[in-house]
């Protein structure tokens, strides 16, 4: 271990003041693209939790909602399989938004297709800063969940709950 | 003066136009296929098939003045198609339109791989109708349309 002895300060300190490596501090910044995946893959997780919340809040809505839910998870295994930076850090597992669960099946219903749009809204904001590859799998994700907006839609039109 | 937008690289242009001629093929595709699916539906499904037969006759006609003005010919439709399938009744018809959907879906995401940001955009925006409309014949959602299965595999 390196000790701090008269003979070694100074050279700590010519180190600390170098513009070199910055090997005492902290990990490096993540890339631009990795912090975008990072937000895709929270609000899926988000998606998710809001969803699950949903089937368990109303068990009616189950047949439609579990589908769509399983996708939402098959999405949220591809985008954080993509992240392959910050080395060795795990991705994090952590649901940001809790919005209390409208108090009825349509209303929920109605809530989980705003869901929806917003996420494609975001996905779509970000495929200019993404790589070819990973733009094509917001786009496709994005295409998945305005298929959800409209099979919500159908769904309240048709009665929500009580079809 | 000049536009401080930079002109895209003459590989970046080829790629676009590539991208384009390939949606354009796969619009074609869909307008020859809708004829046969339409001829082997009745009622509100035939209304369907031709509603959505126009959709895609709109689709090409967009695509091809966006090539135009890149200064491209663009790709014209083949005088026939060999489809994927026979179709001789209303189900096996239904599975083509299923196809074609999916077909022009693909291709527009190959249009979200290009580096221009706009046609990028247009190309995840223009993948949504098809895909409402690859659910709405095959009755479910899918988790990743357009994407070839071996992308997407965990």
């Amino acid at each position: 271990m390196l000790a701090a002895s008269p003979t070694t300060l100074p050279l700590f300190l010519a180190l600390s003041a170098c513009k070199g490596p910055a090997v005492l501090s902290g990990p490096p910044p993540v890339a631009n693209e990795t912090q975008m995946l990072l937000h895709a893959v929270t609000a899926e997780q988000n998606l998710i939790w809001i969803y699950n919340k949903a089937i368990t809040g109303y068990s009616a809505l189950g047949p439609t909602l579990s589908p769509l839910l399983a996708e939402h998870q098959a999405h949220l295994a591809q985008l954080t399989a993509r992240v392959v930076e910050p080395t060795g850090r795990k991705v994090p597992d952590t649901v940001t938004a809790r919005p209390a669960l409208d108090p009825t099946a349509d209303g929920a219903l109605a809530q989980l297709r705003a869901a929806e749009q917003a996420a494609v809204a975001r996905l779509l904001s970000r495929l200019g800063a993404a790589s070819p590859s990973l733009a094509q799998l917001y786009a496709s994700v994005a295409a998945s969940e305005a298929t959800h907006v409209t099979t919500l839609t159908s769904r309240i039109q048709q009665g929500g709950a009580r079809s | 003066m000049t536009s401080a937008r930079k002109p895209p690289r003459p590989s970046a242009r080829a790629a676009e136009i590539s991208a384009l001629q390939a949606a354009l093929a796969a619009e074609h595709a869909a307008v020859y296929g809708y004829g046969v699916v339409g001829a082997m539906l009745t009622s509100h499904l035939q209304s369907q098939a031709r509603a959505d037969w126009v959709a895609h006759q709109e689709a090409r006609d967009t695509l091809q003045a966006m090539l135009v003005k890149l200064g491209a010919t663009p790709v014209a439709a083949s005088p026939a198609y060999q489809l994927p399938f026979a179709v001789a009744a209303s189900a096996s018809a239904v599975r083509l339109a299923v196809a074609l959907e999916d077909g022009v879906v693909q291709a527009y995401l190959g249009l979200v791989a290009v580096t221009d940001r706009t046609l990028r955009s247009f190309g995840a925006l223009a993948m949504q109708p098809p895909a409402n409309r690859a659910v709405a014949w095959r009755g479910s959602t899918v988790a990743f349309p357009g994407m070839p299965t071996t992308a997407v595999s965990t």
